[in-house]
């Protein structure tokens, strides 16, 4: 009976078209969108060649500090290279900036001059270079100020004027040279992709939508909800090996939709999910549970009509990927930072923050804390399906 | 009047999404609106720094320290490993830097301490880098030349607060601009899967199998229980539209009173009308009640997904945009980034703006003619 009671289950779940639609295409077809609109936005995030304009007048043909370093950061042999640099008249460089051209001019009168059309990220980068060398100007002049004073004061022995001009001259180009390495180590870990949260969100969301398999597998079982329950409920098979076989009808099929959805995003859409695979697998097993549990409580709990149920099963859903940050990537970490307790009852959150430690931290802790937290959902949510699934007597219906 | 008031029951059912999806633009839409002082100044950009000094806050640490501080926001978390290192990859900060015990000590010692940092690697980190790399050199120099430590201080201070005049020619007010396309970006969602879901679901409901045979054996003409369902349909897109337009007066505020604003405002009409004409094709396609869900989802989202509503376009790879061409929407969204950059309204500049409003008109009609040529196929049919 049980093997009989599964074999059909499968079949009149996996013949439900609406029901496979949102359970396997649909996170297919929404991961393809992510997809196509998300994986260009870290590449958009970093340091571009900025295209900026230099009005070649006299004090810029005199300046050696300006001419020099604008030649160096705009050499397409530096690996460092900064900008794409035009060399322009005055007329020529307003006319570039209206047209969006270039981010910005400089112009070097008394003191160098930058004109841009907004505030934004490259025209502070080229404040920031421009400040940089006029800097190093007044580095230059300060270091030979002190130390034409230590000769003074006799500190330096020295013979002519024109010895000490050449002495002074290489020791500051030495101390500047010498001193141009800022002694910094990167220490950041490689995997650092956050839109893989987005993806992410989505295997929870597949793994809790499964959760409408196994409620739609329960309904067939129960006699209020159709003509089918109540010839299931009449006979003779005793209750659990029913529910039993339904449950994990829809568990199998629940299965089969994750790891096609697995294979798509692995294989079509590059997502990244750390290495270890077996983790992996746990990792979604334990989801899909989770959800499936989360669709028999909601099944045997409410007593109304089908669409009720799904609705319910879809607005957790949708609202616990919401938290988790499907909407907004930013909203899981807003929310684990001030409401911690919120994400902590979250399944969906408990899925895409195991994933997310998988992928980001070396030590399993959170994983596993993660993996236990997902336990403790689907056997409290199992727990409440068998107690008020138990000893079910109905007057009339 | 009474096809009229039956529409309105039916309405009256499908209230529940159109809520939700206006839910979804007044949150998003005022989530990403958060003002900041318009400048005609310049403004630099800062970067989120996060600070772990493991030194005493004395000599070159505190100067470094207050250096970064005037020069960036800096970000406080709990403190341990993991919660600076959930803020790196959510990117609440941009730069991470660990200052080494002992750092100001060994560094008046020359022993060249190493500073170790986090980074993600986006331009707000390298602006960082810059920031603190130039830091380290100017001390470096100096250490070799000034002996006290207090001179040592107050030279690179002197040296690091020299400015350069920045001076800023556009006066066009872009942050509310950019606000007024974030929003109407947005509305593209709400628009087409409001008018696709309600639209399909009250075809679907007058074209039920009963319901149809009572209409047809009526004594109304055909043409005018058409035209009343034309007319009733549309009347729902203009009051979504009209309810729209007045979110964004709240929301976006007084630059929607600007000729921009009435630009903003014309686009999401002609495109309003271009998603009805999406939803009545849809609504002769689709039979089933049921399906009127998921292609409500994959239509709206995928339109709005690739064509940068949700995500800005220039972070789009250019495949995508090409393919998007060839949906209304991105003509749609298009208009709002092009209004956003327009300084002076003239002919000349309203061009390409009016191009793109005639390229969703084109779209209007072509679906207007494939809706015809298939309803009347199917009349013939049953």
């Amino acid at each position: 009976m049980f093997i009989h009671n599964l074999n059909y289950s499968l079949k009149t779940l996996l013949k439900n078209k609406i029901l496979i639609f949102w359970t396997f295409a649909f996170p297919i077809i929404l991961g393809t969108f992510f997809k196509m609109a998300f994986s260009n936005i870290e590449n958009s995030e970093k340091l571009d060649i900025i295209d900026i304009a230099i009005i070649e007048n006299d004090e810029f043909k005199n300046s050696d500090v300006f001419k020099e370093s604008f030649k160096t950061l705009s050499d397409e042999s530096n690996k460092d290279r900064l900008f794409n640099t035009k060399y322009v008249d005055e007329e020529k460089a307003k006319e570039m900036l209206k047209n969006d051209e270039i981010t910005g001019y400089l112009i070097l009168e008394d003191e160098p001059k930058i004109i841009v059309n907004t505030s934004g990220i490259n025209e502070t980068i080229l404040n920031y270079v421009v400040e940089e060398i006029a800097q190093s100007e007044t580095i230059m002049q300060n270091i030979a100020q002190k130390k034409i004073q230590d000769a003074i004061s006799g500190t330096i022995q020295f013979n002519s004027y024109d010895v000490l001009y050449d002495n002074i001259y290489n020791e500051v180009t030495n101390i500047i040279k010498e001193n141009s390495e800022a002694n910094i180590e990167d220490i950041s870990n490689s995997n650092l992709s956050y839109t893989m949260i987005e993806f992410y969100t989505l295997i929870a969301m597949a793994c809790l939508y499964g959760g409408i398999l196994g409620m739609v597998a329960i309904n067939q079982n129960l006699p209020n909800m159709s003509n089918n329950g109540k010839r299931v409920a009449m006979s003779p098979t005793p209750k659990y090996k029913v529910v039993f076989s339904s449950v994990l009808a829809s568990y199998i099929i629940q299965l089969i939709g994750i790891a096609l959805l697995f294979v798509y995003t692995i294989f079509v859409l590059d997502v990244d999910y750390g290495t270890n695979l077996s983790l992996i697998i746990l990792l979604a097993v334990v989801g899909c549970l989770a959800g499936l549990s989360l669709g028999v409580a909601v099944a045997t709990i409410f007593k109304a009509n089908d669409n009720f149920k799904t609705g319910i099963v879809i607005s957790f859903t949708m609202f616990g990927c919401f938290l988790s940050g499907m909407m907004g990537i930013t909203m899981k970490y807003i929310v684990d930072k001030n409401i911690p307790i919120l994400n902590k009852l979250n399944p969906a959150s408990m899925i895409t923050d195991g994933f997310y430690s998988l992928y980001y931290y070396d030590t399993l802790d959170r994983y596993y804390f993660n993996i236990i937290s997902l336990l403790i959902f689907a056997f409290v949510m199992i727990g409440i399906s068998t107690i008020s699934l138990r000893r079910q007597k109905y007057d009339n219906i | 009047m009474i096809i009229f008031k039956t529409f309105l029951k039916v309405l009256n059912k499908c209230k529940a999404p159109i809520i939700m999806y206006t839910v979804f633009l007044i949150f998003f839409g005022g989530f990403n609106m958060k003002t900041s002082d318009n400048s005609i100044n310049f403004v630099a950009s800062k970067p989120d720094i996060l600070i772990v000094n493991q030194d005493k806050e004395e000599g070159i640490t505190k100067n470094l320290i207050e250096y970064i501080e005037n020069n960036s926001n800096i970000i406080d978390v709990e403190d341990n490993e993991e919660a600076r290192n959930d803020a790196l990859f959510y990117r609440d900060v941009n730069y991470i830097i660990y200052i080494p015990e002992n750092f100001n000590k060994d560094f008046l010692e020359n022993k060249n301490p190493k500073i170790d940092i986090k980074s993600t690697g986006d331009y707000q980190s390298s602006l960082a880098e810059m920031m603190l790399e130039r830091y380290l050199k100017v001390a470096k120099i100096y250490k070799d030349v000034y002996s006290s430590e207090t001179e040592l201080i107050e030279k690179i201070n002197d040296t690091l607060s020299k400015e350069v005049k920045i001076t800023i020619t556009s006066k066009l007010d872009t942050n509310k601009l950019d606000k007024a396309a974030f929003f109407y970006n947005f509305t593209n969602y709400c628009i087409l899967a409001g008018c696709i879901y309600v639209i399909c679901l009250i075809l679907s409901s007058f074209k039920r199998e009963n319901i149809n045979k009572r209409t047809i054996i009526s004594s109304m003409n055909y043409k005018e229980y058409n035209r009343k369902l034309l007319i009733s349909n549309s009347l729902f897109a203009i009051v979504l539209w009209v309810f729209y337009v007045l979110l964004s007066f709240v929301l976006v505020g007084d630059i929607m009173f600007t000729s921009h604003g009435i630009i903003y405002i014309i686009n999401s009409f002609i495109f309003t009308m271009c998603a009805v004409t999406i939803a009545f094709l849809l609504g002769t396609l689709i039979a089933n009640k049921n399906a009127v869900n998921g292609i409500v989802n994959v239509i709206a989202l995928g339109s709005s997904f690739l064509c940068g509503a949700f995500v800005p376009v220039e972070m789009l790879p250019d495949t995508i945009l090409k393919v998007a061409h060839i949906l209304p929407s991105y003509w749609f969204i298009k208009t709002n980034e092009e209004i956003k950059t327009l300084e002076i309204l003239d002919f000349e500049t309203l061009k390409p703006i009016i191009m793109n409003m005639g390229m969703i008109v084109i779209f209007s009609i072509l679906f207007v003619i494939i809706t015809n040529i298939l309803s009347s196929r199917k009349r013939k049919i049953s």
